[in-house]
Formats: C-alpha cells, structure tokens, sequence
C-alpha cells in the first residue's frame, strides 16, 4: 500500500512549505467582470484542526488515500512571549490570480476560469509535474491513481450546481468562507471588509495574488520552539504582572 | 519572515504527518508520470456527481441516482445528526455531513417546520445561507462511513473453532447459533457449557448464606459501550425480560470519576447529574481534563461554540492539562490559554481556588444562603445548595459524616421514612434557630460550627459551608502549589478571574479525571461552580436539555411494562452497594475483624464494569457463568485488564459461555465462543439524545438509511442484536417478546416480533409527545429524504395515523426543541431546561460511607488528596519518582476513537501515536525525536515510538488513545478456513492500558481504579523510560 506515510523523523517534522504570510490586497482584480469570481477566506482563529475539511476534501473527490487536496498543518510554537501553543495553517491551492503552475504546462492542461478557479483538464495532463514542482505553495501533486497533476478545484462541480466546497460544508470551527469576491454583498465580501488590514495571503512576494485570505497568520507564524520547558509553557495572566 | 522549519516549528502531536502527505507526492513524481486509470471527469477528476442542484432561483433539482437522508453518526459516543449521501445503484456510502436540523452537527439548528428541500438548500451556497447554516461532520465522522465496506467486518453467526482468541472461526446458521446458545451442550469438545435456558434461574439464589446475592441468573451478565439509541431494546430483553441485573455500559472505563464527582455535587451518585457551561454566553471557563476542539462529548458543538466564542463573543478560557490540546489556537492570541499541570492533582489546583475564594469573602453568599429552592427562587436564584445545611460531625456518633435531619430533632415520621426524601435537613435561622431547610423563610447561616440537643444527647454539627471552608484551610496556597505544579500567583489569578465573572464562569472537566485521585479532584473543581452559584444562569453551569422519551409508558404504547416483567435483584457484581450490608461483613466483624474486605467494594460508584469482569472470573462475590459483549471492548480499554484476566478468558472455565454481539473482531470478543453480527453505523435503528452540552431538547434518530449488510435471518431480517434477541426470547419464551407484547394506551395488544415493531412505535411515542403532537410529513420530505425506502415498514406496522408522524421524525433525522427556547421564558438570564437537583458542597452517602479495605471513613465533600491506590496509600509511597521518574497519561485523539482504526482515511492524515515526551525529558533520559523506547510501568512494559514535544508537562509522557489495537483488522482471523485480508496499518502504535497498573494493596490485584468511583487509572502511571 503506498498510501501509508512514512514514519520516519522526517515525518515528524513534517515537511513545511517555505510560507511567509503578507497583507493581502482583496480587491477584486476582475471586477468588471459580470460573474462571480471564487475565493476563501480562512479564519484561522476559528480552526480547530479536527481535519474535517482534509477527510471530507479526500472523500468528495475520491482521492486516493494518502492524497490530500487540502490539509491543515498543526504546529507546536512558542510565542515570543514564552508561551507554547497550537498554530493552524489550513493549506489549499491558492487560485492564484497569476499562477506559477499555467505556463511551466508543456500541454495547456492547467487554466484559470473566468470565475477564478484554477483547474487542470485531466484529458490533456500528462502527468510532468512540471506545475507541482512551480508552485510555490506545495499545493499539487500527481494523483497516485490517475497519474495526473491533481489539486483543490474549489469543489468547481458543486459551485457549479449552487453548492459549497465540501471542505467548507464541514468546516466545525466556521472558520473557511467561501463566496464571490465581485459581490460586497457576499459574505466573505463583507469580512474581508470587515478584517480589512489584517488578512494576509501566503508568500505575497511570489506575486501570485492569491485567492485564499487568511485572518490571524501573522501571529502564530512569529513564534519559536526552541528551548520550551515547562515554567516557560505556563499561562500567566496579564493582570497579575507576570 | 522567513520561517525555518527546523527551528520554529515542530509538528503537533495530534497531527504529526498531515503535512507528510500532502508533500510526499513529490517524491513519487518520478515513478508516476503516466497516467493509470483516467479521471472520470475531465476537470474534476472522480468526484461524483453532486447530490442535488440549486439554481440562483432557489430551485432544488435532485440527483435521481442518490440520496440524502439524516440520521445518525455512531463515530464516536456524541451522536451526532448527520446527513449520508448514498449512491442509490450501490448502497455505497458517497460522503457525510451534518444534519442542519440536528444542534450536534448546526449552530443554530433549522427549526422542524423547515421543509426537506428548504433544509437541503440551507446547507447550499445559495445566498450564502450554507455558510451560516453550516452543518459539518468531523474528521472522523467524515471517515466511519468507511468502516460499512470494511474486510474485517462480521456479516454471518461465526463460532470458534479452537481456543478461545485463536482467530479461527466458523460461519453457522443463525438457526444453529440460537440453539446452541440456549440450550448449551458439549458445544466445543471440551465439555458441557450451560445454555442461556438453564442460566436463567430466577428462584434459586446463588447462595443459600448470601440471600442478598440474588438468583442464579445474575450469573449472566452484558457488557455494552454507550448508549447508542439501542440500549433500550437491550435492556428490555436482558433486565425486564431474561433477568439478570448484570448489564453495565462503558463508563467505568470512560470518563468515570468525572461523572461520580459531579454526581456527588448533584446528590445523586447513581444516575449522576452533570452540565457543562454555556459556551455561547459564558465569559471565563476553565477546563480542567476535557479539552473543546481536541475531543469530549459534545465533541463537535464544542468546537464549534468555542471557536466562535473565542473570535466573535465575550469568551476567555483557559485549559488546565498536562499535554497542549486542539483548545489551543495561538491565533486567537489570548483568549484562550494552556496551563500544565501535574497528572492526578487537578485537586489541588481546586482547593487553591475554592480556600482563596473564602478568604477573600468572593464566594456568592447570596445564593448560598437559601436552604431549598422555593426560597432561592424568590431570591432570583434559580438553583440552590444544602450549603447551609448542618451535617454531624460528633465522632462516633451513628449518623458521623451524614447530614442532621428533622426526625433527629423529633419529627415524628414512620421509621421506614427516616433519613429519605421527606426528612428535611436542618439549618441555623439567623437567630441562630435551628429550621427544617422547607421552611426556611430567609437566608439561613452560611458558617456554622455548633453543639445541638439531639434528643438527649449534645451533638456538634457544621455546616457544609463550614466544612468545604476547613478542607480547603487545610493546605495554604504555596503547599497547593507545590503539588500541582502551578504557581501560587497562578492559581490566585485563576480565582480572581473566575470570581470577576461570578456567574457567567464556569469550572467543568471531564477524561483527564481518570487518575488517583479521580472523584476527588472532580468534586473539589465542580464544587467551584456552587460557589460561584452559576447554575442554571445564562453563562454559566448549565443543564443538557434532555430528549424525548421514545420507550416510557408514553403516549402512544407502553414501551416500559408488559406482562411477566422481571424486576432483577441482587447485588451487581461490580460492588457497587456498601459492605457493610453483605453477609461477607457481619461474618467479618463478628470474627472481629470487619476490615479489609475480600475486594473493595463502592457503595458511591454506578454500575462498574471495570470491576465485573476480575471478580465474576475469580467468583467474587459470586461467579460468572456467561458473558454477552454487545459492542463493549473492556480489554482494550480497560488499563491492566488484560494482565489481569486475559489468561482467565482464555479457560472455558473460568468463564463458560462468551457471546458476542458485534460488527467487527475486537480485543474483548477475540475470546468469545459465538460472534453475532450486528448492524453498524447508518444501518441501525434507535432514538438517542445528547449526552450533554445541548440546552434545548434534542433527539436524534437512527434509522436504516443503507440496507443492513450482514446475513438474514430465515423470515428476511438482519442478523443483529434485536433480532438476536427476539429470536432467544423466542427459543425461551420469555415475556416481552413474540406476539401481544406491547400494549398501546387503549391496552390493545401488538407484535414484538422485528427491530421496527420496537423502534416505529417508539417513534410514534415521541411524535405525540409535548403539548401536541408533530406535523405530518409530506410526499416531498419523504421523497427527498430517502424514507420512501422503508415507508412500508411504517405502513405495516403503524396506526394509519401515526405514519406521517414518524416519517416527519425520520425525514428530520430526529426531534428538536428550536434553539431559542434555551433560556427561561420569563428571566432571560435563566436556563429553561434546569439542572434540578440542589448542589451538595457535603455529600451525606460518601461523608458517612468507609473505605471498605480500611475501614476509614471517606471524606463528605471536595478535597485534594495525593492519588492513592484502594486502600488509601499513596502512589509514590509504593512506586517512587526515583524508581518511576516519569507519570504516564492518556489523552483522547480528535481523530481515533477505540473502535475507528478500520477507516483507514484516519491513518493516512495521523498514522500512529508516538508517545510525547518533554524536550527536558529528552535530555535528562537522553531521547530524540523519533527514537524507539522502552515505557515501563509496575504493570508491564511496551515498545514505543517518542515525539520529543514541548506541548507537554514535563515528567510526564503522553499516551494518545485509540492505536496499539491487536485486533479490528490488526491480527488477520480465518473465517472458514480464509484468512482475512493482512493490514499492517491497523496494528500500528500503542495503547496505555496494556501497560495499566494492577493495585498492590488490593487483595484480589485487580486493575488500579479510584477508590470511590471505581473508575479506571489511566492518567498518572508510575513509569520509566528507556531508549532501545
């Protein structure tokens, strides 16, 4: 069976993708355009790394096991304040509005609708991963089944029949939004508005314009591990000076 | 901002690989460059198609090769509602999500008058109205749907062929299964095995000197998990119909000492009472041992009411816990905060409060003071406390430890009526003059400590005020710091916090409760909240709404009573009823020496199944003939067990008859002589309600959305537990079963012959429940919702007018109370659902009961004791930190459950559970990460894998539950002679309780449970550790 990760320290680790988190710049790119243009807004405070959106992804798009188009990366950190905590990063194909992945493709298979989805034509892919090794956010993969690059397609078969990603369907924390980014009304319109100055992107300096907002990934992505012992770890509150 | 992996971050322990797989691929790029098996669709690969369509107008358009219907989930004991998507052509499983009218799974729910189709396009993006009315399943709810198509499930009657656990087994009929377990016989070469016929002896008592023993047929007993809308129908056929009093749940083993401690603040240390706090209103809750988000019951409206507390409402919170859980999320910064503790000294931590609480005068007096609840409601309390209420302390006075009574004072009351309901307790008016607590008329004295004509004899009582206040004197703050491990600042800024929110802070706890001092620690930390006096308030303790009663003496049959009823009798064999009142002990002290008894007994504890099985194998107090495992694994679960019996399953016997009713081979029914397949998951029948957290009332049902998978019995129907049952009732003819057995409220008579003759007309009692009945449901909720499926099932067994009234509960997936009818109709502030029962700050049942191996009397209210095994001697006088350096402790996966494994989607994002070890350990004992080691504790030693972790107490290593199974696929069993399909992944990891500890001052060496509740001990192990 491949679809059982090694357990090597390497795996303990985890391989993290170099992410550096930046202010996101949420206007609406296409804005004159008439239809909606698809994006997410991740609320990290309300992630609770239950993994519901990474097993309900794998199971909607009959994934083989051990592929994943989305996960939520679960860290150990220590605050500069001396704290440990539990840092998320719910990690998915950014939709980039200028993706890396499109032109390194020798065949045309990956584009980028109207809407904004990102998608890849399986019929064309040849399976080069070419586009997995562009993406500057470890976002692709060769499906172990198919053979083919593979990754998040915002659930595009259930946006187009009126229906939510299924990542954002079981999402128990409500911290992913999905929604029009060309209408203020919407509701991940209206949050962004809302958390306007403090929704980042991962890695703005690709100058890939991400699709996928963050709210509270500055933060958690300032700590330090090293050194954590068990005084140091303790809560002490505010008021009391310490 | 550059982030170095190496440096920064180290991956959680809960989640370790999630990131592995995901990046992984790109190692696999090279040998995986042609493609194999084309996607299904061009651009969304092999997605099915979706279940329906809904167009900007709002039109619902169905996807005729599927359905949806709700029921609900059995992934882990929260039930929540769910909705399964099923590919119609297959039967096959598509996914799960929640189900929008079931508050487990939504917050708010939809409220029953939406139609199907409305709730189906409350969940769609349509207007946004899925994301507000979101109704999720989690992690491993979006996995157990894997488990129906699992190799290793049990689909035929199998019996063993060969010793007991030697995985070799053979189909038989169902006809030949029901007759050898009735009628027994030379059933496997090794001799006679008494059938379930002969075992039922309702007259003949087990023993002639130990009347109080009970008939012979106690000596069969059953063992289930959890209540999972089912346990009725069992209950019906074992207690009220077969006999026995023996059938226990898995509570013992689960979170025991947590419910024993809140049941004895609540005074009913039985059913135990318990709440949680009102997380949507609540502005300070301190978890102690339970942590929202990483796991608990409810498991996923936790988590979802604290991740939205904690980013849009008022909510703080801080986790006391020895190891860093999913309640932590550094992005909301500090609203909700970690503190380590000690493993086993929550007690300390508790007392720390209540003895700052009293010395700074922040205890709510004003609630304290009135002595029943007609007073206290008047006062605009809606709950109250016997902490006014004098209990008598006079050394060896006959009622030492138990509360003074208005009989002691000279009511006159028939002697059968002294000391019960009607005996009022007794207060100090402000005079000074005593008062029955019914009468009092204003705020009695809080701190009593006084002398009183009892008769004519002069006896000191205390108030239980009084009493909480001496305990937690005891040990001043740096002595409560020190055991903990918690600074005394700390422990003082908690007391602040908490007393700054008074009745919208909460104290709750629950797993992490499941050490050596276990009800103390509990009823110590739960006392907090009567002191507070936040119960029944808006934001503070609150009640679980409760259900609707599907098999009472309801409106429609009579799901309670029926002719030949046996009410069993005895004394359950897990000793759960005092010493002091067998014939063990007045033969005893007549020899003059009353203590210690043979084991302990728990006069305080419920039904105890970690008890049953070490002492009916080894015939104390009497022994087990045959054992039923419905679903129940007490040797994976329970800590020391299987050292302690596992070679005493194994001997026919020592134990003749084993039964098992379950889908799957685990731990536990590898020793069984039958296994009976059951229902799983979407295939079953049942009525369940919350367990708690859910203010409003709230059932959900079970109902056969899928066909049930396992063989058919010769009339048509699936092999499973009821139909098990009926099948014996029917073998023995015993009452309550066959035709004319349940009456309806006209007293007609009908069949109890199939599941839905059973659960169809319990569903017809909650339809007719409240001030009227349910609607109908329509054509269209029964076409949309699947229950088209089985409407002939309703046809046939319901009256013409109860068929659109069930069907509307099936096609909702349950009954809901709508979400605002949480709080009081007149006081807002008020719960409207209450936590009835008064809060006892003294117990009277554990004040005046005796540690049965010592003869001590047990302390009457909360305290902090060091963890101690059953005669009260301390752990670490017996396995000291210079033997045992490290306590082991256990924390509950938010992925695995103890029977999950098989749904192999869970291993592939968290493949095993490496034991947590803390960085500072690591160097002391010179460990990395990744090493192999050897954990060691008095009870035995495993091999392990260890995360070096600073998310951890230091000097503890953490166990996560759920890994080190040997069976559920683990082991490959021969079915007839094939093998199961091998999976090495199911094997992998560790499980804490192989390595249990067996309590040395116990005579019988049985598995080290609390001396009070009698539950497990699996948090706080003496334990070493070396690399290997």
């Amino acid at each position: 069976m491949n679809a059982h990760p090694d357990l090597s320290r390497r795996a303990f680790l985890g391989r993290l993708p170099v992410v550096t988190a930046g202010l996101a710049v949420p206007v609406a790119a296409v804005a004159e355009t008439k239809g909606p243009h698809w994006a997410m807004l991740v609320d990290t405070r309300r992630c609770i790394a239950c993994q519901a959106c990474t097993i309900g992804c794998a199971v909607e798009n009959a994934l083989p096991e051990g592929d994943f188009r989305t996960v939520v990366a679960t860290y150990a950190v220590r605050t500069p304040e001396g704290r440990t905590g539990l840092s998320v990063l719910p990690r998915l194909c950014n939709h980039c509005e200028e993706p890396p992945c499109i032109p390194v493709c020798p065949v045309g298979a990956t584009f980028k609708r109207a809407d904004g989805v990102v998608l890849v034509d399986g019929e064309r892919c040849v399976g080069c991963a070419y586009c997995v090794q562009a993406c500057p956010y470890d976002a692709r993969f060769i499906n172990h089944k198919t053979g083919k690059a593979d990754k998040c397609t915002f659930c595009s078969h259930r946006i187009e029949a009126g229906l939510l990603p299924a990542c954002v369907e079981t999402c128990v924390g409500g911290a992913r939004v999905f929604g029009d980014l060309n209408d203020p009304e919407s509701e991940i319109g209206k949050r962004l508005k809302a958390a306007e100055g403090r929704t980042r992107v991962l890695k703005p300096e690709a100058g890939t314009q991400p699709r996928v907002f963050y709210i509270g990934l500055d933060d958690q992505l300032a700590g330090r591990v090293a050194g954590a012992s068990a005084t140091e770890m303790m809560w002490r509150p505010t008021h009391a000076g310490a | 901002m550059k982030i170095s992996k190496r440096r920064q971050f180290l991956a959680a322990g809960g989640l370790a690989a999630a990131a592995v797989g995901y990046s992984e691929t790109l190692g696999r790029v090279a040998g995986k460059l042609l493609g194999r098996d084309a996607p299904r669709h061009k651009t969304a690969g092999d997605a099915p198609a979706p279940e329906y369509r809904v167009d900007a107008q709002g039109n619902l358009e169905l996807n005729p090769k599927q359905q949806v219907s709700y029921t609900t989930c059995l992934g882990c004991t929260t039930m929540c509602g769910v909705r399964v998507r099923i590919d119609k052509e297959s039967g096959k499983v598509l996914r799960v999500a929640g189900n929008p009218y079931s508050p487990l799974s939504t917050d708010p729910h939809l409220p029953m008058k939406a139609s199907v189709k409305e709730s189906f396009i409350a969940v769609s993006a349509l207007k946004d109205k899925g994301l507000g009315g979101r109704s999720t399943a989690c992690g491993r709810g979006n996995a157990v749907a894997q488990q129906i198509d699992s190799p290793y499930r049990v689909l035929t009657p199998l019996k063993r062929v060969g010793p007991r656990n030697g995985g070799n087994w053979v189909p038989i009929s169902f006809e030949q299964l029901v007759k050898e377990v009735v009628e027994g016989g030379n059933l496997f070469g090794e001799g006679e095995v008494a059938g379930l016929r002969a075992l039922r002896d309702l007259e003949t008592p087990i023993d002639a000197e130990q009347p109080e023993l009970g008939p012979r047929v106690n000596q069969v007993a059953l063992l289930s998990s959890v209540n999972d809308g089912r346990d009725s129908f069992m209950r019906r056929f074992m207690n009220k119909s077969y006999g026995t009093l023996n059938v226990f749940g898995h509570g013992s083993y689960c979170g025991g000492s947590f419910r024993s401690g809140t049941g004895a603040l609540f005074g009913d240390l039985k059913r135990m009472p318990h709440g949680k706090p009102d997380y949507a209103n609540s502005e300070f809750i301190l978890f102690v041992g339970t942590a929202p988000g990483q796991a608990g019951n409810p498991f996923k409206r936790q988590g979802t009411l604290i991740a939205k507390a904690r980013t849009q409402g008022k909510l703080n919170y801080v986790v006391v816990d020895p190891v860093l859980t999913h309640a932590d999320n550094r992005a909301a910064g500090e609203r909700g905060r970690w503190l380590p503790i000690r493993p086993g000294t929550d007690g300390a931590l508790a007392m720390a409060i209540i003895r700052w609480l009293f010395e700074n005068g922040k205890i709510d007096s004003h609630f304290l003071g009135f002595a029943n609840a007609a007073l206290a409601k008047q006062n605009g309390e809606p709950s109250f406390s016997n902490a006014t209420h004098l209990v008598v302390v006079e050394p060896k006075h006959p009622r030492e430890g138990r509360m003074l009574r208005a009989s002691d004072l000279g009511l006159a009351l028939p002697e059968d009526q002294r000391y019960k309901d009607g005996d009022a307790f007794v207060c100090l008016d402000a005079a000074g003059k005593t008062v029955f607590h019914d009468q009092a008329k204003a705020a009695a004295q809080l701190f009593v400590d006084a002398t009183l004509k009892v008769g004519d004899q002069d006896v000191r009582v205390k108030s239980s005020l009084q009493l909480l206040r001496e305990e937690a004197m005891r040990l001043d703050l740096p002595a409560y710091a020190e055991a903990c491990g918690i600074p005394a600042e700390t422990l003082v800024a908690l007391a602040q916090e908490l007393s700054a929110h008074g009745k919208k802070a909460a104290v709750i706890a629950h797993g992490g409760m499941m050490n050596g001092s276990g009800f103390y620690n509990t009823y110590a930390l739960m006392s907090i909240n009567a002191l507070l006096g936040n119960v029944n308030w808006k934001g503070g303790l609150v009640a679980n709404g409760g259900g609707f009663k599907d098999d009472g003496e309801g409106p429609r049959y009579n799901l309670e009573k029926f002719p030949g009823m046996v009410k069993p009798s005895g004394t359950p064999l897990g000793r759960n009823v005092p010493y002091e009142k067998t014939a063990e002990f007045a033969a005893r002290k007549a020899a003059g020496k009353p203590y210690p008894a043979t084991a302990p007994w728990f006069p305080n504890a419920p039904g105890l199944t970690t008890e049953l099985l070490a002492g009916g194998m080894n015939g104390y107090p009497y022994a087990l003939k045959a054992l039923i495992l419905w679903s129940s694994n007490p040797v994976y679960g329970i800590p020391g067990l299987r050292t302690r019996i596992g070679k005493d399953l194994a001997d026919p016997r020592k134990l003749p008859l084993i039964v098992s009713v379950d889908p799957f081979i685990n731990e536990s029914n590898a020793y069984a002589d039958y296994i009976v397949p059951d229902s799983l998951m979407y295939e079953s029948w049942g009525w369940v309600a919350p367990w708690n957290g859910v203010p409003t009332k709230s059932l959900g049902a079970r109902w056969p959305v899928i066909e049930p998978k396992a063989a058919k019995t010769a009339d048509g129907q699936a092999v499973g537990m009821e139909t098990f049952f009926i099948a014996l009732a029917r073998a023995m003819n015993l009452p309550g079963f066959g035709e004319n057995a349940i009456a309806d409220a006209e007293g007609n008579a009908y069949a109890l012959n199939t599941p839905e003759d059973w659960y169809l007309r319990g569903g017809a009692n909650i339809a007719w429940l409240g001030k009227e009945p349910v609607a109908d449901a329509t054509e269209e909720d029964i076409q949309l919702s699947g229950v088209a499926r089985i409407l002939p099932l309703l046809e046939r067994t319901l009256k013409p007018e109860e068929i659109a009234k069930v069907a509307f509960l099936l096609t909702r997936g349950g009954r809901y109370q709508p979400g605002k009818d949480a709080y009081d109709e007149e006081n807002a502030e008020w719960m409207r659902n209450p936590l009835k029962p008064m809060c006892h700050l003294w117990n009277e049942n554990v004040g005046g009961s005796k540690n049965s191996l010592s003869g001590k009397r047990n302390r009457g209210c909360g305290t902090w004791s060091e963890p101690a095994f059953a005669d009260g001697t301390p752990v670490r006088q017996l396995y000291p930190a210079k033997d045992w350096p490290l306590q082991l402790t256990s924390y509950k996966s938010a992925l695995q459950n103890p029977y999950s494994i098989g749904a192999t989607r869970l291993l592939a994002v968290h493949p095993e559970n490496p034991v947590l070890v803390h960085p500072d350990d690591a160097r002391e004992f010179g460990l990395a990460m990744g090493d192999r080691v050897e954990i060691a504790t008095p009870g035995g030693s495993l091999r392990a894998r260890v995360m070096v972790h600073p998310g951890i107490v230091r000097g503890v290593a953490a166990f996560e539950h759920g890994f080190g199974h040997r069976e559920l696929g683990a082991r490959a069993h021969r079915i007839g002679g094939e093998s199961q399909p091998r999976d090495e992944r199911l094997a992998a990891g560790v499980n804490l309780n192989e390595i249990g500890v067996l309590d040395p001052t116990r005579p019988d060496k049985a598995p080290w449970v609390d001396a009070i509740s009698g539950a497990s001990v699996r948090n706080g192990l003496p334990a070493r550790i070396r690399r290997v």
